[in-house]
């Protein structure tokens, strides 16, 4: 059929055929598979989603005198220097030092603020060599004043996605966006038909060495990504759970902003909004069916993020056509959808990276060696002590109070046990609501006499099966000073304070980043 | 139409709004209220024959109205058009058009300021 010289030899000369993968599904739809092989040689992608595992090398050049950067800060974001001498790698997550600006100027701002050419603060701390005297360091540099700035994503492009509702009666905020309680809201980030590596699922055209689009100047793919897996259930060829990942490389200095974004995730920190886009040759009439894929071919599925586990529930499968439509159903609820990445961002980077090699400004490679389309799979990280789980630990039996108790009774148990709150359990034992002393002032205020008019009704719970930490989590998201134990059926089996919990998992929590 | 209600300190207490309502026969909606002893503020929707009387009288009344015309405002320049706001918004007013971009109804929105918080490049902003 064709290969990729033929394919530039038609970009010089001004005449190859470049069509996006949106417009892909109608040629193959109107004029059959055959004759857009034939027809179409060039097929273009694109993605603009917030690409977490992103980041940049800088080089910043030797100070007189020197300086051997151990703790280097651009905009009081930490990078790190821990390579050479004034190499340092800005990644995207990155929170603020500042906890009060945490997630919302952190490593991904910092990027898109050199790639807009303003200035950005250095501040270095060294120990001092004999070769590197310098010990501290402050100035101002700017993408313009740096030797090297490349942008190296150990992980972006990821081949399909995982779509997020939330099942829990609180609000969660995630790396999937805000996650509405009791299935509120679904968040979805794929631009599905235009996706780059659901276009070419097997890697039939792409590997290291593949010329792209990325952040509106040309950069390279060199390798498959981190987490980068074969082995997934696959619908019309396309896995239908996150799979493939690719690693990309670009030059900071000719990247445009327009393509390149700083954002936070609410309550979860901050990312690196990506814009990328692969060219794929139309080698043979297979590649070409795959880059005909539409919305609706591309199975993908929802998981309820309510359950902080690595294995999470899966809800139902669905597409993207279903996805778009704005709404999708759930339990016969009708619920909101929202993408997360941008899909009219994506429309324009395969827009603009079909006119560039239209122009004959942008030519094809061929990758040396191909990413692997088998045999990877994500192995888990196993910790060394398994993580506790709330039956394993020993809890004091709890003080029980009744909903029939009288109001001054729990006053005096309260102050007897010297304790703050009591789980209020009916007769079979199961928990019906928690009283606080602050109840129970409330309902000496108001005259109010029995326990079940003043007992607070929603109780937040730790259940048997649940580790520890994610209970740690709770305590420290709802600032509580403990909460009940309670098996599958809501029998009450204990209570856990939050003493309990330091005493187990120890005081080590990183306060950086959060809001 | 909609429009912000400010109260001084001295009238919080009185029945104005009740009366307004009653003798101009008027729909009268309060999309969000912040009152206290030093006087409050009121996001409110006002519609019927009437509707611009009962603006004249609450005015005489000494509250300050301030029609308005936007609730939030989005930047432009920020948004990426990634669409996170849209699910989130308790009353529909955030919309994806057919180029996949995203507009807020200003006439819809009642300023609860959800998307505000939740977008990931903080594009939109409650007007005061
Ligand atoms: S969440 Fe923000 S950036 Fe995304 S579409 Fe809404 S306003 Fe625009
Ligand atoms: S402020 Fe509230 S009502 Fe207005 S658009 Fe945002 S989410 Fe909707």
């Amino acid at each position: 059929m064709k290969t990729i010289d033929e394919i530039n030899d038609k970009i010089k000369n001004g005449d190859a055929v470049v069509v996006n993968a949106a417009e892909m599904v109608n040629i193959v739809a109107e004029n059959g598979l055959k004759e857009a092989a034939e027809e179409v040689d060039v097929v273009t992608t694109g993605t603009f989603g917030a690409m977490c595992s992103s980041g940049a090398f800088l080089n910043f050049g030797h100070s007189d005198p020197p300086i051997k950067m151990n703790k280097t800060f651009l905009n009081n974001v930490e990078v790190y220097s821990g390579l050479a001498a004034v190499d340092a790698y800005l990644g995207a997550t990155q929170p603020n030092e500042n906890p009060e600006i945490g997630s919302s100027y952190g490593g991904a701002h910092v990027i898109e603020d050199l790639i807009r050419g303003k200035e950005v603060e250095l501040k270095v701390e060294a120990y001092g060599t004999d070769c590197y005297p310098l010990k501290k360091l402050e100035t101002n540099i700017s993408l313009e004043k740096l030797n090297q700035a490349s942008m190296v994503n150990p992980r972006n492009c990821y081949q399909n996605y995982a779509v997020a509702v939330n099942s829990t009666d609180e609000t969660l905020y995630t790396y999937m966006g805000t996650l509405l309680p009791n299935f509120g809201n679904v968040t979805y980030s794929s631009a599905g038909a235009l996706s780059p590596l659901i276009n070419d699922p097997y890697f039939q055209t792409i590997g290291l060495g593949t010329r792209i689009f990325l952040c509106g100047a040309q950069g390279y793919i060199i390798g498959e990504g981190t987490q980068h897996a074969t082995e997934a259930d696959r619908v019309n060829g396309v896995p239908v759970t996150p799979s493939g990942t690719l690693m990309l490389k670009g030059d900071m200095k000719k990247m445009d902003p327009e393509f390149v974004r700083g954002a936070a995730m609410p309550k979860y920190g901050p990312t690196l909004y990506v814009g990328a886009g692969i060219p794929i040759p139309i080698l043979n009439e297979d590649i070409a069916s795959r880059t005909a894929i539409s919305d609706q071919e591309i199975t993908c599925r929802i998981i309820d993020y309510g359950v902080p586990r690595r294995s999470r529930p899966i809800i139902r499968e669905t597409n993207y056509a279903e996805l778009k439509t704005g709404k999708i159903e759930i339990d016969n609820m009708e619920i909101p959808t929202s993408p997360l990445s941008s899909i009219k961002k994506a429309e324009e980077v395969a827009e603009l990276l079909k006119k560039w090699i239209q122009d004959g400004e942008f030519y094809l490679s061929s990758p040396i060696y191909k990413i692997p389309s088998k045999g990877c799979t994500v192995k888990p990280l196993e910790i060394k002590k398994p993580s506790l789980l709330v039956k394993n630990i020993e809890s004091k039996p709890a003080i029980i109070v009744h909903p029939s108790d009288e109001v001054k009774n729990v006053a005096s148990k309260l102050v007897e046990n010297n304790i703050n709150h009591l789980p209020v359990v009916d007769n079979k034992g199961k928990l019906k609501g928690i009283v606080t002393s602050w109840d129970v002032a409330d309902a000496v205020a108001k005259g109010k006499t029995l326990l079940k008019d003043v007992m607070t009704k929603k109780v937040i719970i730790a259940r048997e099966n649940e580790p520890v930490d994610v209970i740690a989590r709770r305590i420290d998201k709802y600032n509580i000073s403990g909460l009940p134990i309670v098996d599958e059926e809501d029998n009450l089996k204990g209570m856990i304070t939050a003493e309990d919990i330091s005493r187990l998992i120890g005081e080590n929590q990183n306060k950086k980043g959060g809001e | 139409m909609k429009a912000r209600l400010r109260f001084s300190p001295s009238i919080v207490s009185k029945t104005i709004i009740s009366d307004t309502i009653r003798i101009f026969d008027i729909n009268f909606n309060i999309l969000r209220a912040d009152i206290s002893p030093k006087g409050g503020n009121m996001l409110v929707e006002i519609s019927g024959k009437q509707a611009n009387d009962s603006i004249l009288h609450m005015e005489e009344q000494g509250i300050q109205v301030f029609p308005i015309k936007k609730v939030v405002k989005q930047d432009e320049e920020k948004c990426i058009d990634c669409g996170a706001c849209v699910s989130l918004c308790p009353v529909n007013a955030i919309s994806i058009k057919d180029d996949w971009a995203v507009e807020i109804d200003n006439q819809t929105c009642i300023g609860c300021g959800f998307c505000t918080f939740s977008c990931p490049t903080k594009a939109i902003n409650v007007m005061e």
